[in-house]
C-alpha cells in the first residue's frame, strides 16, 4: 500500500489540491480529505480498454494507429468540424487542440456556452470585480451565493473557501461570516444561510436592480414586493452588503442560465462595482469542471477568445449565439465533430444529440459515456489526476499542475491530439 | 553547428562602443565569434543599421492579467487578425493580442528579449505557460512582491535577511527573475479597499510603510546578488500632484550597488504629475529628470503615452478602480491572497483631452530631458501608455524636433501652457536611441554578462538588421522613414538563427526563460522553515507542496544561480 | 440601372452556412472583381452557390438592385458594409443582414436571422416577416449597438432587440421577446405589440411600447400619463439603478411581485 498526500481532484472547479491517495497493486483504493463526488471520479470504472470503431453499425476494436488514421479522415473530410468539449483534459492537450483547429479550418468551442458562457459574455460588457478565493477565505465577512448550491455541485466550497474556512482576519469563521443565499428554491445550501432571499424564477434580473437602485439612494420608488421579495428584505440585504468589511459574491447557473441570462450576471457584476464605492465586494463564478477556466485562458491566449471560436475562414471569429457548440448543433451547421473529455450526449438538447448522431463523430473520452452510443470512434485516454498530468485553472485562476498518482499504457490526451495534429500536417503537407 | 555570415553591417553596439562602423559579424552556433570559415549563411547588410537585438525591461505580455485582458475584451481581437500561414500561427488583437500576435509584432520590430513587468508568483505557472507560446523571444518576468505577507512580517520584525530568505525562495519557485513592487502597501491595504497615497503613509495592518518596504526591499535584494534591482512601481500611480511623492521616494533610496543602479524606476512618466487636481495638472517632468539626474543609483522608463485606444493593466488594483471611476469604462479586479492585486480598464488617450496630451508630452519630456541615456529607458510600460507596436514612433518624435512640433499642433490648444516640451531642442542620436531600446535594458537588468545586448565575440547572436541607411537619412526630417525602419526589419537574428524577415516569422523561434535561484544558507531556506511552511499552508488556498513551477514548464531555460550573502 | 438577380442553387449540405458579404451593390459595379463566398472552411465562387444574373449597367451603387431568390436562409452577412443601392431578399435570410450598413435599402420579404442591422450606421432594413434574437445590437464586448437608420420590422422580433442602442430607430410591429433595448443609450425603439422586461440599464433614448410590457422592472419611475398619436399611453423614467436619463412610454405594464 502506497499513500500519496497533496494530489488535486480532477472533478469540479474547487480543484482542491490536499487529497491523499491509497494505492494498491495499481489501482486507486481509497481517498482521504475528497467529497463523495470527487471520490467517485478517483475510484470510478467502466474504462474503455482499446480505440473502438463503429463498423457498420457494430464496435470494432482497432489499434491506436488505425484510430489516429481514422480520426483525421473524418476531420479532415469536413467543410465544418467541430472541436468540442476540453473541459476536462489539462491545458496542454486543449493547446493541441486550439493548432489543430487552426489547421482543420473548424469550430473550437469547450464546455463553458452550456454553464458560465452567459458570465464570460457578461465580464466582456463590463469586465469582473475579482480575486482568489484564499482572498476570501482570509478576509471576506459576508458571503453570497446565488443561484448555486455548493453543498451538491461544489462539496468543499464552503468549508475550504467560506463559511467553515477559518482564515487570517476571521479566527471564528463559522460565528464571524454572515452567509446569504439566493435562490428559487430552497436548497441545501439555503439551509445553512443567515439569510435567505427567494426569488421568483426569471425574477433575478429584477431584484439586482432594485438592490442597485437602493445603494443609489432610490428606496422610496421600490414597490412592496419585487419577483417574490419583500422589500423590508432588499433594503436589509442592501445593508448587510454596504457595511460589510470585505464582501464576496458567488454565483451558479442558477443566475447564468434564468431568462435574461448574461443580462443578469451583467447586472450582478454592476452591483458588486457599486458596492465598491462603499467597501470591498468581489465576485467569482462557481466554475463546474474542473479545468473548463483552463479551457478558457487557453483559448484566451492562443486565439483572442475564450471560448466558441470560429476558424473556418483562417482568422479567428467569435459570436456566441452563432459560434457556440449548442447553436451550431442544434443548426446542423456542422458536418464532423470530435468530442475531447465530455459528455455532451447526457446534457444537450435532443436536437444538438440528432445532429450529433448524424455527422462523423470522434470521441476522445477514457471512459465508456452516453456519447459513446452515438459516437463513430472512440479513443480511450489516460485520467489527468491518476495516470496523466497537466496544468488546470481553478475557478479563480490560479494555476494548478494536476499530478498523476500512477503510470500505465494508456496516452494522454495531449499524445493522443498530438498524433493526430501531426498526422493531419503530414497529409497537407505542412 | 550552424554558421552565419553578416557582411558590411553598419553597426551600432554602445556596449562595445561602436558608434557606426561597418563590419562583418560571424555567428556559430548562437553565438558571436570572431570569424566563420564557409559560412551555412551569408546576409549582406550593406548600408542597413545593425543593431543588438531589442529589449524591452517592462512590458505585460503573459501571465493572468495579460490574459483576462484578452478575455475581457473580444472588441480588441477585432484588429489584427491573421490566419496560420507557414510557421506562423493565427494571431488576434491590437492592445491585448495573443501570445504569437505580441511574439511575431515585437519579433518584426527586432526585439529579442521580454521582460514581463509583474507576475504574481501564485499565478507564475500561468505566465510560464503563456512564455511557451511566445516562441521568437527570450523571456523574463519580473515576481511581485508589494503585498507579501511573509515579506511585510519580516520587514515589520527588522529581520532584512529573513526577508532576503523569503525573496529567494519566491523567486526560485516562481521561476522569476526579479524583485518587483507595485505600489507598495497599497495592494495590500486595497485588501480591504483602501490605498496609501506615499511612503509614509502606515499600511493597514501591518506596523510598516511604504518606505520601509522599499529600502528594506533594495536590501534584500542585494543580498542574494540579484542580477537586477529592485524595479518600482511607486505609490500614487496616475494622480495629479504625484511627482512630490516620486521625488521623496527617490531621495530615500540608497546606493548599494556598484556595479548596476539600486533602483529601477518604471514607467515614469505616470508618475510625474503636477497640480492638485485634474484642472490644474500639468508637467514635472524637469523636476523629476534633475533628481535622476543626479542620482547615478536610479535608472527609470519613460512609460510613454501614444494617441489611440489601449489597455490598462496593473498590479496597482486601486489605481485601477480609481481609473474606473474616471472613465467608467469596463473594469476588472483580481487581488491574489498574501501577495498583491491587479486591475484591468481599457482607455483612450485622446489628442484632444487636456490631461492626454500632457501626459505624452511628460513621456517625452523625460526621454530629453534625462542627460544620460543608460540611464532612461524607452518604453510604454506596454499596452499601458500604448501597445509596443508604437515604439518606431516614439523613437522618430524623440530624433525629430519637427515631428514632435508638428504632432504637438494637432493636440489640445492649451497643453503648450502645461509642459515644457515645445521649449526642449534636443534630437536624440543614433547611439542614444540604441542605448535607449537595447544596450541600457542589458546593463540594467544585468544581462551584459549572460551575453546579451552586444554584438562582439562570446555574445548570444541576437541581431536586428533595419532597412536604414543612416548615411543617407536625417532623422531631425526623415521621421517617416525612421517610423517604417524601426517598424519591420530586413532580418530579425534569434540566437544566430534568421527567425523574421520583413516581418514574415520563419521559424518556430528558439526561445529561452531566464530566472534566477539565489543559494541561500540553510537559516535562511524557507523550504525548511517551520514558521513559513505552518503559516503558509494555514492562509494561503493552496497546499505549499504545490505550489513551486517545475522545470517541466520552462523547456530551455537559463538558470541564473547567485550566490546570496546569508 | 443594374439588376443583379443572386438564386441560391439546390446544396448537398443545405445548412452549413454560406458567408457572403460581397453581396452588396457596391461590388458589382467593378465588372472585374471576383466574387468569393465561404462555405465552412472552402472558399468557392459565387457561381458554385448562386446561379447569378447581371442585366444593365450602372455608375453607382445607387443604380444596383440586387434580388436573392431561393433559399437563402443560411446565407450569412449580406449587405455588410452596404452603402447604397438595393438588395431584396424574396425569401428568408440568415444571420448579420445589413452588418455595418450605413446607406441604402435591404427588403426581406420573408424571416431574418439573429443579428439584423448589428452595428448598423444608416440606410433603411424593412423586414415583412419576422426577425430573430438581436436585430439591430451591437458586438460582443463593445459598448455600442446601432447607430443610425431604420430597421422596420413587419413581424415579431426575439429577444434583446436593439440592445446597446445608441442611435437610429427601430420599429417593430408585431410583438417583440425579452429584454428589447438593453442598455440602450441613444436612439427609439419602437414596439406595437407587446415584450417583456424592456430596456434595463436604459441611460439615454426612447422606447415606445403600444402593447403591453410584462414583467416591467421596478426601477424605472411612473411620469404619469401622456398620449402620442391619441393613444392614452404611460411614461416612465428611468433606469435609476443606473443614472436614469431614458423615457419609456408603455400603453400597458405588469410587475412581477
Ligand atoms: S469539492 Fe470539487 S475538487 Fe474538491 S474534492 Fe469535491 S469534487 Fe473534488
Ligand atoms: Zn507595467
Amino acid at each position: 500500500m502506497q499513500e500519496i498526500k497533496d494530489m488535486i481532484c480532477p472533478f469540479c472547479g474547487c480543484l482542491c489540491d490536499d487529497i491523499t491517495l491509497e494505492i494498491e497493486a495499481g489501482k486507486i483504493v481509497s481517498t482521504d480529505n475528497c467529497c463523495t463526488i470527487g471520490n467517485a471520479k478517483f475510484l470510478g470504472k467502466n474504462r474503455l480498454k482499446n480505440p473502438i470503431k463503429k463498423i457498420d453499425g457494430t464496435w470494432t476494436d482497432i489499434t491506436y494507429e488505425e484510430a489516429v488514421d481514422t480520426a483525421v479522415e473524418m476531420l479532415l473530410d469536413a467543410d465544418r468540424p467541430l472541436l468540442f468539449g476540453w473541459s476536462g483534459t489539462h491545458g496542454e492537450a486543449q493547446c493541441v487542440g486550439v493548432h489543430m483547429n487552426e489547421i482543420l479550418g473548424g469550430v473550437i468551442d469547450n464546455t463553458t456556452s452550456v454553464c458560465h458562457g452567459p458570465s464570460i459574455l457578461a465580464i466582456q460588457e463590463v469586465g469582473h470585480p475579482g480575486c482568489t478565493l484564499g482572498q476570501v477565505k482570509n478576509r471576506a465577512d459576508l458571503i453570497i451565493y446565488w443561484g448555486c448550491n455548493p453543498i451538491e455541485a461544489h462539496p468543499r466550497h464552503m468549508s475550504r473557501y467560506t463559511t467553515y474556512a477559518d482564515g487570517y482576519f476571521l479566527d471564528n469563521a463559522f460565528r464571524n461570516r454572515k452567509v446569504i443565499v439566493v435562490d428559487v428554491r430552497e436548497t441545501e445550501t439555503a439551509k445553512v444561510a443567515d439569510e435567505f432571499i427567494r426569488i421568483k424564477p426569471g425574477g433575478d434580473y429584477a431584484v439586482l436592480s432594485s438592490l442597485r437602485a437602493i445603494l443609489r439612494g432610490k428606496s422610496d420608488m421600490i414597490p412592496d414586493s419585487v419577483a417574490g421579495v419583500s422589500k423590508t428584505q432588499l433594503m436589509q440585504v442592501a445593508d448587510m452588503c454596504k457595511t460589510c468589511s470585505f464582501g464576496a459574491l458567488f454565483f451558479g447557473v442558477g443566475l447564468t442560465m434564468a431568462k435574461g441570462k448574461y443580462k443578469n450576471v451583467r447586472n450582478a457584476i454592476e452591483f458588486v462595482d457599486d458596492l465598491n464605492r462603499h467597501t470591498k465586494f468581489t465576485l467569482t463564478p462557481m466554475r463546474g469542471h474542473w479545468n473548463v477556466y483552463g479551457a478558457n485562458e487557453v483559448m484566451a491566449w492562443m486565439t483572442g477568445y475564450p471560448y466558441a471560436v470560429d476558424f473556418c475562414r483562417g482568422v479567428a471569429f467569435y459570436n456566441p449565439g452563432e459560434t457556440t457548440a449548442i447553436d451550431i448543433l442544434a443548426r446542423k451547421e456542422c458536418d464532423a465533430c470530435m468530442i475531447v473529455a465530455s459528455d455532451p450526449a447526457a446534457h444537450f438538447p435532443r436536437a444538438c444529440v440528432e445532429q450529433l448522431r448524424d455527422i462523423p463523430l470522434v470521441v476522445i473520452d477514457p471512459f465508456e459515456t452516453m456519447t459513446t452510443t452515438i459516437a463513430d470512434l472512440q479513443i480511450p485516454v489516460a485520467v489527468t489526476g491518476i495516470d496523466a498530468e497537466g496544468t488546470a485553472y481553478r475557478m479563480d485562476g490560479i494555476p494548478i499542475k494536476v499530478k498523476k498518482a500512477m503510470d500505465s499504457d494508456y496516452p494522454s490526451d495531449t499524445e493522443i491530439l498530438t498524433r493526430i495534429y501531426n498526422k493531419m500536417l503530414e497529409v497537407k503537407g505542412l | 553547428m550552424k554558421t552565419l555570415l553578416i557582411k558590411n553591417a553598419f553597426v551600432i553596439d554602445p556596449i562595445q562602443h561602436i558608434s557606426g562602423e561597418t563590419m562583418d559579424i560571424a555567428v556559430r552556433n548562437g553565438k558571436i565569434v570572431d570569424d566563420v570559415k564557409n559560412p551555412d549563411e551569408v546576409i549582406d547588410a550593406q548600408g542597413m543599421l545593425t543593431l543588438p537585438g531589442g529589449i524591452d525591461s517592462h512590458t505585460h505580455i503573459c501571465g493572468t492579467k495579460v490574459n483576462f485582458g484578452r478575455y475581457m475584451s473580444p472588441e480588441d481581437m477585432r484588429a489584427g487578425r491573421t490566419s496560420r500561414k507557414g510557421d506562423m500561427h493565427a494571431t488576434a488583437g491590437y492592445s491585448v493580442p495573443t501570445t504569437y500576435g505580441n511574439s511575431y509584432r515585437y519579433s518584426r520590430m527586432g526585439y529579442t528579449t521580454l521582460l514581463e513587468g509583474a507576475m504574481a508568483p501564485m499565478e507564475a505557472r500561468h505566465t510560464h505557460e503563456e512564455f511557451r507560446y511566445t516562441p521568437m523571444q527570450d523571456c523574463l518576468a519580473n515576481t511581485l512582491f508589494d503585498g507579501n505577507w511573509f515579506a511585510l512580517q519580516a520587514i515589520q520584525d527588522g529581520d532584512t535577511k529573513r526577508l532576503a530568505g523569503i525573496l529567494a525562495w519566491y523567486l526560485s519557485a516562481a521561476k522569476g527573475f526579479g524583485v518587483k513592487l507595485t505600489n507598495p502597501g497599497g495592494t495590500e491595504a486595497w485588501g480591504f479597499g483602501k490605498d496609501v497615497s506615499c511612503i509614509n503613509d502606515p499600511i493597514p495592518n501591518f506596523d510598516i510603510t511604504p518606505l520601509e518596504i522599499i529600502v528594506k526591499m533594495i536590501e534584500a535584494n542585494e543580498m542574494l546578488n540579484l542580477p537586477h534591482s529592485v524595479h518600482l512601481h511607486c505609490n500614487n500611480l496616475g494622480k495629479p500632484g504625484n511627482y512630490m511623492c516620486t521625488l521623496d521616494t527617490y531621495d530615500a533610496i540608497p546606493d548599494i550597488n556598484d556595479k548596476r543602479q539600486s533602483l529601477y524606476s518604471t514607467h515614469v512618466q505616470f508618475h510625474s504629475y503636477g497640480g492638485s487636481s485634474w484642472n490644474d495638472f500639468c508637467s514635472k517632468a524637469e523636476d523629476i529628470a534633475r533628481s535622476v539626474n543626479d542620482k547615478p543609483h536610479i535608472v527609470i522608463d519613460t512609460g510613454q503615452v501614444m494617441f489611440g485606444k489601449t489597455t490598462t493593466m496593473t498590479a496597482d488594483g486601486p489605481m485601477e478602480f480609481n481609473l474606473y471611476r474616471l472613465y467608467h469604462n469596463k473594469w476588472s479586479n483580481h487581488d491574489i491572497e498574501m501577495e498583491t492585486g491587479s486591475g484591468i480598464i481599457p482607455v483612450v488617450y485622446r489628442k484632444k483631452n487636456l490631461v492626454n496630451a500632457i501626459m505624452w508630452a511628460i513621456g517625452l519630456e523625460l526621454a530629453l530631458l534625462v542627460d544620460d541615456p543608460w540611464r532612461c529607458i524607452l518604453a510604454t510600460d506596454n499596452p499601458n501608455g500604448a501597445p509596443f507596436v508604437k515604439y518606431p514612433e516614439v523613437m522618430a518624435l524623440l530624433m525629430s524636433k519637427e515631428y514632435r512640433d508638428k504632432e504637438f499642433e494637432t493636440l489640445h490648444k492649451s497643453t503648450g501652457r502645461r509642459v515644457a516640451l515645445p521649449a526642449i531642442e534636443r534630437e536624440l542620436t543614433w547611439d542614444e536611441i540604441a542605448v535607449m531600446t537595447r544596450s541600457a535594458q542589458a546593463r540594467a537588468l544585468g544581462l551584459i554578462d549572460y551575453g546579451k545586448g552586444y554584438l562582439s565575440e562570446g555574445a548570444e547572436a541576437d541581431i536586428a538588421i533595419y532597412p536604414i541607411d543612416v548615411d543617407s537619412t536625417d532623422p531631425a526630417r526623415d521621421y517617416e522613414r525612421i517610423i517604417n525602419g524601426f517598424s519591420t526589419t530586413e532580418y530579425t537574428i534569434k540566437r544566430g538563427e534568421v527567425v523574421c524577415r520583413r516581418g514574415t516569422c520563419t521559424l518556430e523561434g528558439n526561445h529561452s526563460t531566464y530566472w534566477v535561484k539565489p543559494h541561500v544558507s540553510p537559516a535562511y531556506d524557507m523550504s525548511k522553515d517551520a514558521a513559513f511552511i505552518d503559516g503558509f499552508n494555514r492562509y494561503y488556498s493552496i497546499r505549499r507542496a504545490n505550489y513551486p513551477v517545475g522545470e517541466e514548464y520552462l523547456g530551455r531555460n537559463v538558470c541564473m544561480e547567485t550566490e546570496a550573502s546569508i | 440601372m443594374m439588376k443583379v438577380i443572386l438564386e441560391v442553387k439546390e446544396r448537398h449540405k443545405p445548412n452549413l452556412p454560406i458567408e457572403a458579404e460581397c453581396i452588396t451593390p457596391k461590388n458589382f459595379l467593378d465588372p472585374e472583381r471576383e466574387f468569393h463566398v465561404w462555405k465552412g472552411n472552402k472558399e468557392l465562387d459565387i457561381t458554385d452557390i448562386f446561379h447569378v444574373r447581371k442585366d444593365g449597367t450602372a455608375k453607382s451603387a445607387e443604380q444596383v438592385e440586387i434580388t436573392i431568390r431561393g433559399d437563402s436562409s443560411h446565407i450569412k452577412r449580406v449587405g455588410e458594409y452596404m452603402d447604397g443601392g438595393k438588395i431584396l431578399i424574396e425569401g428568408d435570410i440568415g444571420m448579420h443582414c445589413g452588418n455595418f450598413m450605413s446607406a441604402g435599402l435591404i427588403e426581406i420579404n420573408g424571416n431574418a436571422d439573429s443579428w439584423l442591422g448589428r452595428e448598423m450606421h444608416g440606410g433603411k432594413i424593412l423586414c415583412h416577416g419576422d426577425a430573430m434574437d438581436y436585430a439591430g445590437s451591437g458586438y460582443r464586448g463593445e459598448k455600442q449597438g446601432m447607430r443610425g437608420g431604420l430597421i422596420e420590422i413587419m413581424g415579431d422580433a426575439g429577444d434583446f432587440a436593439g440592445e446597446t442602442m445608441a442611435g437610429g430607430e427601430i420599429i417593430i410591429h408585431g410583438n417583440a421577446g425579452d429584454m428589447p433595448g438593453v442598455d440602450i443609450k441613444d436612439g427609439r425603439l419602437t414596439i406595437m405589440g407587446d415584450c417583456s422586461r424592456p430596456c434595463g440599464n436604459m441611460s439615454g433614448g426612447e422606447c415606445r411600447i403600444f402593447g403591453t410590457a410584462y414583467d416591467m422592472l421596478p426601477t424605472f419611475r411612473n411620469e404619469g400619463l401622456t398620449a402620442i398619436d391619441s393613444v392614452q399611453i404611460t411614461r416612465f423614467s428611468g433606469d435609476y439603478m443606473s443614472r436614469g436619463l431614458g423615457t419609456i412610454y408603455v400603453a400597458n405594464c405588469k410587475y412581477m411581485d
